[in-house]
Order: C-alpha cells, then structure tokens, then sequence
C-alpha cells in the first residue's frame, strides 16, 4: 500500500508542477494554456536529444534543457503568439493555444525526427537506485521528482512573499495598460512568466517521460490532468491546486491497484481519473456559484487599442446586392458546386467528405460564432449523430435521410441539457466542461462493443437515390445552404439579435425582459442539431459510423481550422470543410511521405495565427477586397480626413478605433 | 523618487525657465481616425492647466498620448528635460508623470491595499507614510483595505484611483474626469488634496466636465475642439462667454 | 420617513416600491430597512454619499439582487421573487452606472430590440419561425425607433457599434433602450456622469417630456446636484444604507444634517450659476 503511495506522490508531484505552470500563466496573461503537453514533450525532447541521442551527461543535459532551451521556447512563444493574445476573447485564446498544441509537436518531429520507441530516462541515472523506507521501494526517479516539487514551491512561495512580482503578475491580467501607468514594464513581467512557465512545463514533461512515455499522448494525459486540478482550484489557488494534483495522483496509482490491468474497464476508468476530478470540481463550482471569471483587460485597455492594420472603413450597414463580398461569395459557391462535375472520382470522393463536414461546422458557427459560447463537444454531437442514425437505418430499417434528420432531434435534447448545465458558467469552464463531456462520451460510449465494431462502427447507407458520389455531393451541399440559410434567418431576426445581446450583457438583457435561458437554450439546441445532421451525412459518406473519427481532439483541430478561417461566416465553414480535406489530399497524392504532418502543421499554424487577424482569413481578404475595390472605384483612398472628422462630430475618436476593432468575439 | 532623479529635478529648477512639460504639435491618429491635429501648449512647472471641451474633443485622448498610452503619430513631447516621445507608459510614470484615466482607473481583481501597493511600484520609499496619507485622505479605503476593488460602489472605485496618486508626489498629475461619479462633498474633498498636493510642488493637468470648478482652480485654460486647440491662455479669462462658444456645442448631431 | 410608508391618507398604489429592504454583503450592511415609494407619473430623486447604497437598491428593486429582507411591490403585486425579465414585461427598465451595452450590436439594433419585446411580448422568437429574417421592419417600428433616436439626437450614430461609443453617447444609447420598451417605471443610474453640459440639458429635457406624455414615473440616482433637485418631486437621501431624508428639494438643499452627510458646506460654484439659470427661465 505504502509503496503505491509513494508511486502516487511521485506522480502527483508531477501533475503538480504543470499545473504551477498553468496557473503562472492564467493568472499573468488570461491565457488558459492548451498547448501545455505539447510544449512539455518539446522540452522533454530536446533533453531526450541531448541526454539519450548524442550522449551528455544528465546534469548539463538538464541545465542546457531547462536552463537555456525551455526558457528560450517560452520566450519565444511569447514574443510569437502569447503577447498578441492578452485582450482576446476567450475563443481566441483558446483556439490559438489550440494551434499551437497542433503545430508544435510536427515541426519537433521535423527537426529531431520521429521517436519510435518511447521509453526514456529522467533526471536519475540509470539504473535507478532504489531505497526501502518503511519497507516500501522508492526509486531515485522518484525521489527527484520529489525534490523538483519541493524546489519549485520553496522558490515559488519566497519569491511570491518577498517581493511585489507576485502582485505585479495579477495586476496585469486586470490591466495591462493601468499596470503600465503604475511604472512596471508588463513585457517585461510576461516574458519572466512564460519563461519561467515554459521550464516548468519542461521539467514536467521530462519528469513524466520515464513512466509515461516521451510521446504527446502522454504529455496530453498530463495536460488533462493539470488542467483539473487548476479547475478544482478555480483557476487561480496555487496551494488547492498542488493539493489536487497530488491527491488525483494518489487516487490514480491505488485505484490501479485494485483494477485488473488486463480489463477494458481499466483502460477506460484510468485515463478517465482526471475528467472526474475535473467535473466534480466544476460541479460543486457551478453549484456555489462561483465559476464565473471576469473579463480579461480593463476598460482602458480596450479604449487605447488601435486597429492593426485594417484598410477598409467601418463594414456598410445595409448591403446591397453588388456587394463585393456577396459576389466574392456567389462565386465561390458556384466553383465549389462545380467541383464534383470536374474532378475525378479520388477528390470528388474528398469533397463529398468535405461538403459533409462543412455542416458540421456550421455548428460552431452557430454556437461560438453566434452565440458567443466555447462548446469543444460539436465532434461529438456530429459523433452520436452519425452512430445513431445508423443504428436507425440499419437495425430499424429507416430510410437514410429520416434516420439523420429525426434522429439528430433525438442529439438536441443532450446538447440542451448541457446548455442548461453551463448556464452559469464563465466562458473557460464552459469550453472545459464540454471538452470533458467529449472525452467521456468518447471513452464510455464510442468504445460500446455495439456502437464500435472493431472501430468499423455501424453500416450507414446512403439513400437510394444518392449512391452515386456526385449526386451525394449535391444533396450535402444542398443541406448545407439549406442550414445556412436558415442561419441566415436567425441571424437576421429578432431572436438573433437578442441572442448577440444576451452574449454581450446578460445583466442589459434581463432587464430588458429578454429570457438569458431561452435564448442560450435556443443557441445550444440550434447548434446541436446542425452538429449531428452534419455527423450523419459524414457517416453516410463513409457509409459507416466509423465512431473513431469523432476524437475530440480532432474536434479541437476542427475548430482551429474553422476559425482560422473565420468563426462568424458561413462561407467559412465551406472553406474550412473542404480545405480539412482537400489540403491534405493533396500532399498525400503529389509529396513525398515525410510531409505528410506537414498539413497539420500548416493547419496549426494558422490557428496561431488567429492572435493577429481574430477575424479569420476569409474577413481579412474580404477587407482588402473592399478597400481595393474602393480605390479602383475612383474613390478617394481613405487614410486621415473624412472618418476622424466623422468620428470626432459624433462621439469619442474612441468609437472610431472600435468600430474596426470590435469584431474579436 | 529616486536620487538620480531627484538631481534633474535640481538641474531643472535651476536651469529655471525650462517649462516642465513642452509639447508641440502633437498628433494622435487611432487607425485611419485623427483625433488630435497639431496640439502645441506649455506648461511652467508649479502650474496647474485645466483642459476643456465638449464630449469627443479629444482630450482623454490627450492624457493618454501624454502617458504613453497611445504612441503619437507626430510630433514632440518633452517632460522635465527629456524628450518623452513615443515612450514607454512605465517609463514617463518613472520619470515622475501619473496619468489617472478617465473611469475606473483601479485593479478590480486586486484589494484596495494591493491597488494601492501597485501605486507604490515605482516609489519604493516609505511606503508606509504612503499607504498612511491615502487611508487619511480617504477614511472608507481603510475600512475597506480587504475588499476586492471591482465590487466597490462607483465612486469608491473613483477614490481609490484618485488616492493611488495623491500618496505619492509626482512631478505632474494627469487627472482625468476626476470628479465623475463623486457626492459633492467628495467633490471638494478631492479639490483640497489637490490644492495640498499643489502646494507641494506638484504640477496638475486637469480634465474636467465641470469647467467653473475647475477654472477656479487652475492657473491656465487649454480648450480642445474637435482635436484642435481652440483657445489657451490664463484661467481668468476664460470668461462666460467664451465656455459658452466652445463647450455649449455638444455632440448634438 | 415612516411618515411618507404609513401616510394615513390611503395613497394610489405606487408604480414601484420598496419595503423594509435589507441587503447584507458578508458583514457590510448595505441596506438597512430601506423604504422607497415612486407614485405613478411621479419624479422621484435618490441621492446620497459614495457607497450609501444605491445602486445596490437598483439591483434590488430591477431583480437582479435579492434583498435579505423586505418586499418589492409593482403595482401593489408583490414582485420580490420575479425575475428581472418577468419585472421587465411588467412595465420596470432600468440603466446601469457603468453602462452595459450589447458592445456588437449598432446603436438602432439596442432600440429595435427593445422596440420589439414591447411588442411582440415573450414570443420574441416568433419570428424565426416565419422568416422574419428576412422581411423588412414594420413601418410603424421603423418610426418609433427613428424619432427615439432623434430624441436622444443619436441619429448620427445610429448605425455605429456599441462598442465604440464613448461614456457619454453610450449613456444615451441606455436611456434609449430603456424607454424603447415604454416602461411605467424607468430607473436612472448616474444617467449624466460622462455627459457634458450640453448633453446634460437635453437629456433633462428629454426626461421630462416622456413623463409628461407618457405618464412615465422616474427614479433617478444622480450626483449632479442641481440636475435632481432641479427635476423631482421628491427627493430621497439614503447614507450608509438607511433612508435619512425624505421631502421636497427645497427641504433637502437646505436640510443640515443632508448638508453634512452629502453636499458638503460650500455652495459649489455651479450652484450659483443654476440658480442664474432657474431665474432667468
Ligand atoms: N458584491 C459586493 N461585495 C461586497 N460589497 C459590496 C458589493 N457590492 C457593493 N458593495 C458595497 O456596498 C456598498 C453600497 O454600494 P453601492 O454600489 O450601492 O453604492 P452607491 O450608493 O451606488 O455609491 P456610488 O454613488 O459611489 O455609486 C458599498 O460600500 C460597496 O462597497
Ligand atoms: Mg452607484
């Protein structure tokens, strides 16, 4: 028993020093790190590169590792991503860090090459030494992992209580610009943080590999667990938080014990330890009201802020039909319907999948881009979508379409229940609490001997009609703009301006008589039924359930790459469904096979990107379509003159500056 | 303060007609918007300069090009000797300029006492006669040193910001909209430690909604329209008249 | 003050009233046994120190907060339990301090908004179910929100986003989202802090027009001194959480203990030059 303690503790001690690192930065910056495990197997590669590959000895290995690389890596992320993150919206922090957990472990993989055996050293020379206290064994590994949580919290707590930096870093996320009107460099004070954060991640990571294996899945599963015990410590409690993260070691290390490791119910209950932790904690939150968060930067810091970049004027208020970007769009439209006429059978094959997905996103588009909410469950909305409408079709005989479109009514009702879980919620606990509600359904139910099937899943036929892969793809693009445009309706009605409202400023909309639960309730169901619609075209396309593909961590890549290329527009999701699998296509077809991470990569990438230009690629180009299409028209180009004047009549120049600013959310 | 700074104090003192602030023909643009067009004024120090102007004349926007807050996209700005262009928020604070901005210029996550650590950020010394001079400033910070700034009422918030600068002794207060939101009895409150800070040397530019109030305290007028300097010149004769003709003209369209 | 709750003479019932309102966050009272009456058609002013309570009684009497103790009447019905959307369709709105504005919604979307769940009630859905995407707005909503807009002369910015606005004209937008869903009861935070002199007077003006066309009752929490006493009926002073005065504006301007809890000594010099301007209308 004692000896599993000591295992727990070990392991617990880890969990711990993440999650010190998580909360370092959610406190300094607003910034809840996904890319936590992606950055802790970097670090922990690189030791592995300089330890096991070219043959240091583990003391410079761990300076040059911890000492220079991992502060570097955090430094120069800040400077890359994490600066322009701090006055974002809550998607945007979270689908950038998203990015970069997308993006970090390919490009690692390009320039130290790919690891097929993971098993590494830590920080102890092998072989390990082991010690017998009270007659339980403790290994050397262990006991450093000990001594670097002990390290850490005797440095941590003397700095926190003998000095201002403490105070300076929860100053900051309240407002940087007042923190820099009180004399203190915030760059300067960020930059320590993710450095400091970045050598604690690493040292996690590299404490981690020896039981858990230098690979990212491992350091997810770290990720996971350093997330719930900062949730449990509502975000910002240090002490509660390495309290957590040891016990849910603890918890992890005796309750294998009594599992049998060969059972499935022990591959499901383990991994699934930190996801309990986490909604229990968030239950007892939510149940004393106390998950709110306040919004990231003060008043001031939204009124400096200065448009960067932006070339066009405020957006028109009324469009008409000859509005570049309708007609931007009528074409591409027309292309896209085009492309199943003029490709071959291999990509027409790609674009039916991608058609199927662009439903599918178009529930993000309701759900965050509309109503404002992180929901990181679409994918497995779309997931028991697919599985159910072929369980009606195939054991119930159904026709394929009735079987998508009622059984995804049969979907709304969970999404509604969640919606009305996380009523209350601040806008990270709700993207967490469905990112854990993915994982649950995705272990507990997907893996259902029924539902999975040796991962074939269930046969989904298409209807009678639509066999042929061409007419399939006319019939989703036809439900897509079916679903678009009833968006459209949405958006455009009363229901869709109160639900912007109640996003904005749920205290103004009650008392406005507006109902916060209807309209929130409305969203979530809304959302949910696209989502599973668009699971059981995916599944009919693929004419299985496949239930394998609705990993909620590709869920994740879905909204990365949607919102890269623009959350709010449906064209987006048109875009972004096609391009998830087109882009990918062709690297597969015509490059060599070392590139095939490459699109990942890219994909990544891009969602990093979203730091800068929130708007999303398709916005961006659409602006500089108008202001080019402004110039050519022979009007004036538009740099200082007429809006400051307009601005300046009729209000602050604040209101300005927002107008080309305010589309972040 | 700090000694090195306490010496250019001596050096600028002595040099004598140096004005403490100089700014000359500042403009700010936000985006493709101007919101101030060549702004040039002096300011001697030991004065104290009351800027006006209706909703939207700019002059938020002037404190904040001041402090650092916004980065000007043309023109000069020298403060105590230096030139101040284009710099740092946390450094002109350093070189002895407090900017309070308009609103709730406090920490709201943070305590009233850690909102006011942070104002002690830079001024190090005797940081408990500090802490001590804003508790008697405003007796309710101190009963309230443990709650969280963001769930005080208004003008509570208002007092905190306005204390954060009065405990310490800047060169130059930047005090924007000061009196927003403040019982008229506070009102005066905050009109005596100004006075008291004035008297001790410290330089104030004020913003204010209230122009007679503020025009009976201050030394010289500066009177924004539309991003211009529309008049300057001493307090007193900046008459009825003349406020009528710049201030009455609102943002009605 | 119990005199104006227990008045022999048996009183309409108010449009909007507090009773024996109790409101404790953690030790601080906030509100101790706070009586507050607004009759119908009725400008009521509520003035008092920083952190006397106020807004506190806002949140208290618009739903937002419930009190530890005491009653909300509307109407005579007691409302202390309604939500504040349920206290919305009974005819009570509201501004903030600290104005919360729908930060993506244009300046005329927050008064369509309003204009529409006054009429079209709890079923404001409806019209995604009939494409009401898609159609134009009715031509009398296009009126009413026009001549608002002209009312609180933002035509100019009417298609700009909330975002944007500076305090002042974000003020405005408030007071015109609250009187698109032409209340019986509107409650005005610090309607003027942010507004310059000129604002300040048409906004006056503005107020007093609805209530006498509409028959508004008003309750307004305001610093500007002679802005309260210069528009209400009746004037409350609560400090440190308790009502201590009660009267007419006459009485509280030169009530000593309101003097010292509030005004301060000095007559401010905008005092005096009100009082020019009282005269000379
Ligand atoms: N959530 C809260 N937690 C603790 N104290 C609170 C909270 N909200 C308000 N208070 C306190 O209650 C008191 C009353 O606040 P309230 O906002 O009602 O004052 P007010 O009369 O509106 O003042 P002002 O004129 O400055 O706006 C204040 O002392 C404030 O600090
Ligand atoms: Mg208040």
């Amino acid at each position: 028993m004692l000896q599993y303690l000591f295992a727990g503790l070990a392991l617990g001690a880890i969990y711990a020093i993440a999650s010190v690192a998580l909360v370092a930065t959610y406190v300094s910056s607003g910034v809840f790190n996904f890319a936590l495990g992606s950055m802790a197997f970097t670090v922990a590669r690189f030791y592995y590169f300089l330890n096991t590959e070219s043959g240091w000895p583990i003391l410079p290995s761990a300076v040059v590792s911890l000492g220079l690389f991992a502060p570097a890596l955090g430094a120069v992320l800040y400077w890359l991503l994490f600066r322009h993150l701090r006055l974002r919206s809550p998607l945007i922090k979270v689908v950038a860090t998203i990015g970069l957990s997308v993006a970090l472990p390919p490009a690692v993989e390009l320039v130290f090459g790919k690891l097929t055996n993971v098993t590494a050293p830590g920080l102890a020379p092998v072989p390990l030494k082991v010690f017998h206290p009270f007659g339980a064994a403790v290994n050397m590994d262990q006991i450093m992992t000990y001594l670097g949580l002990v390290v850490v919290l005797v440095l941590g707590i003397a700095v926190l209580q003998y000095t201002d930096l403490g105070l300076k870093v929860r100053a900051l996320v309240d407002s940087e610009a007042l923190t820099s009107l009180s004399g203190v460099n915030p760059t300067r004070v960020s930059l320590g943080v993710w450095a400091v954060s970045t050598v604690l991640t690493g040292l996690a990571g590299i404490l981690l590999a020896p039981t858990a294996g230098l690979s990212v899945e491992g350091m997810t599963y770290l990720m996971a667990a350093a997330f719930a015990a900062v949730v449990a410590a509502r975000l910002n409690g240090l002490a509660t938080a390495v309290a957590v993260a040891l016990a849910m070691g603890v918890v992890t290390t005796v309750i294998q014990r009594y599992l049998d490791p060969e059972s499935a119910l022990s591959a499901q209950i383990v991994p699934s330890i930190p996801f309990a932790f986490m909604l229990l904690a968030l239950l007892y939150h939510a149940w004393r009201r106390r998950a709110g968060e306040p919004p990231a930067g003060g008043a001031l810091d939204r009124a400096i802020r200065v448009a960067g970049g932006a070339t066009g004027g405020p957006a028109p208020a009324r469009r008409g039909l000859a509005d570049p970007t309708l007609i931007a769009s009528g074409v591409a439209l027309l292309s896209v319907a085009a492309l199943p006429l003029v490709l071959p059978e291999y990509w027409a094959g790609l674009t039916a999948t991608g058609l199927a997905l662009a439903i599918a996103l178009l529930s993000y588009t309701l759900v965050t881009g509309e109503g404002g909410m992180i929901w990181l469950c679409q994918i497995t909305f779309a997931g028991m979508g697919a599985v159910l409408s072929a369980e009606l079709a195939t054991y119930h005989g159904w026709p394929p379409l009735l079987a998508v479109f009622v059984g995804a009514l049969l979907i709304v009702v969970v999404g509604a229940v969640i919606g009305l879980l996380t009523i209350r919620l601040g806008d990270l606990y709700v993207a967490l609490v469905t990112l854990t509600f993915g994982l649950l359904v995705q272990t507990l139910l997907f893996t259902r001997d029924r539902f999975y099937n040796f991962g074939q899943g269930t046969a989904m036929p298409r209807p009678g009609f639509a066999e042929d892969t061409r007419v399939f793809s006319y019939l989703t693009l036809g439900t897509f703009l079916l679903l678009a445009l009833l968006i459209v309706n949405l958006r455009r009605s009363t229901a869709g301006m109160a639900m912007r409202a109640v996003r904005w400023s749920e205290d103004g909309a009650r008392t406005l008589g507006l109902s916060v639960v209807q309209m929130k309730l409305l969203v979530s169901a809304l959302a949910t039924y696209t989502a599973a619609v668009g699971g059981g075209f995916l599944a009919m396309n693929s004419q299985s359930s496949l239930p394998d593909s609705y990993n909620v961590f590709s869920g994740l890549v879905w909204l990365a790459v949607l919102v890269t290329v623009g959350s709010r527009s449906l064209m987006a999701a048109l875009v972004a469904g096609l391009s998830f699998h087109l882009f990918p296509g062709v690297f597969q077809t015509y490059l060599p096979t070392g590139w095939a991470e490459v699109p990942v990569l890219l994909f990544g990438l891009g969602a990093v990107m979203v730091a800068k230009d929130p708007d999303g690629i398709l916005a961006v180009h659409a602006r500089q379509l108008r202001g080019l299409l402004a110039r050519r028209g022979g009007g004036l180009p538009q740099p200082s003159g007429r809006p400051a004047q307009a601005a300046l009549a009729s209000g602050s120049p604040d209101s300005a500056v927002h107008q080309l600013t305010g589309g972040d959310r | 303060m700090s000694e090195s700074e306490e010496r250019m104090d001596c050096e600028a003192r002595e040099g004598g007609a140096a004005p403490l602030l100089s700014v000359a023909d500042l403009q700010v643009r936000y985006g493709p918007a101007q919101a101030l067009f060549d702004v040039s004024f002096e300011l001697a120090a030991d004065t104290t300069l009351a800027v006006l102007g209706a909703n939207g004349a700019g002059k938020s926007t002037l404190a904040r090009a001041l402090s650092g807050l916004v980065p000007p996209s043309g023109g000069r700005i020298r403060f105590d000797g230096r030139d101040i262009t284009a710099k740092a928020p946390d450094v002109i604070r350093r070189a002895g300029l407090v900017h309070l901005p308009e609103g709730r210029g406090v920490f709201p996550a943070l305590t009233v006492q850690e909102n006011l650590r942070m104002g002690l950020a830079v001024d190090r010394a005797d940081r408990k006669a500090a802490l001590e001079r804003a508790f008697s400033i405003f007796p309710v910070l101190a009963q309230r040193h443990r709650q969280r700034a963001g769930t005080l009422s208004g003008g509570e918030q208002q007092m905190l910001s306005l204390a954060r600068a009065l405990m310490v002794s800047p060169r130059l207060v930047i005090a924007d909209e000061l009196s927003l939101g403040l019982a008229p009895r506070l009102v005066d409150v905050v009109f005596e430690n100004l006075q008291r800070a004035r008297e001790a040397g410290v330089s104030v530019i004020m913003i204010e909604q209230f122009a007679h109030r503020a025009l009976g305290f201050a030394d010289r007028c500066l009177i924004l329209q539309r991003g211009v300097v529309a008049w300057s010149g001493p307090a007193e004769a900046a008459g009825d008249e003349l406020l009528h003709r710049y201030l009455g003209e609102g943002t009605a369209a | 003050m119990n005199a104006v709750s227990t008045s022999p003479v048996p009183a309409p019932p108010a449009r909007l009233e507090a009773v024996g309102v109790t409101v404790r966050f953690g030790g601080l009272v906030a509100l101790n046994k706070v009586d507050l009456r607004i009759p119908p058609g009725s400008m009521v002013g509520l003035v008092g120190p920083n952190g006397a309570g106020k807004s506190t009684l806002f949140a208290v009497l618009s739903g937002l907060l419930r009190p530890n103790e005491g009653r909300v009447l509307m109407g005579g019905g007691d409302v202390t339990r309604a939500t504040p959307q349920a206290r919305a369709r009974r005819g009570l709105s509201r501004t903030f301090q600290r104005p919360e504005l729908f930060s993506g919604l244009t300046v005329r979307e927050h008064l369509v908004l309003g204009d529409r769940v006054r009429h079209s009630g709890d079923r404001i859905w409806r019209d995604l179910l009939t494409g009401g995407g898609f159609r134009r707005p009715s031509k009398e909503e296009d009126e009413r929100v026009d001549r608002l807009l002209e009312a609180l002369h933002l035509g100019g910015l009417q298609h700009r986003e909330a975002a944007g606005l500076s305090l002042g004209a974000g003020r405005l937008v408030e007071v015109a989202r609250a009187l698109a869903v032409e209340p019986e009861v509107l409650l005005l935070d610090e309607p003027s802090s942010g507004l310059d002199m000129r604002e300040t007077e048409e906004l006056a003006a503005t107020l007093r027009r609805v209530v006498e066309e509409r028959g508004l009752s008003l309750l307004l929490v305001e610093h500007d001194v002679d802005l309260v006493l210069g528009m209400c009926d009746t004037v409350n002073v609560l400090d440190f959480g308790a009502m201590i005065r009660s009267g007419t504006p006459e009485e509280i301007r030169s009530d000593p203990a309101v003097r010292a809890a509030y005004l301060g000594e000095e007559p401010a010099p905008r005092d005096a030059e009100a009082k020019r301007d009282e005269e000379d209308a």
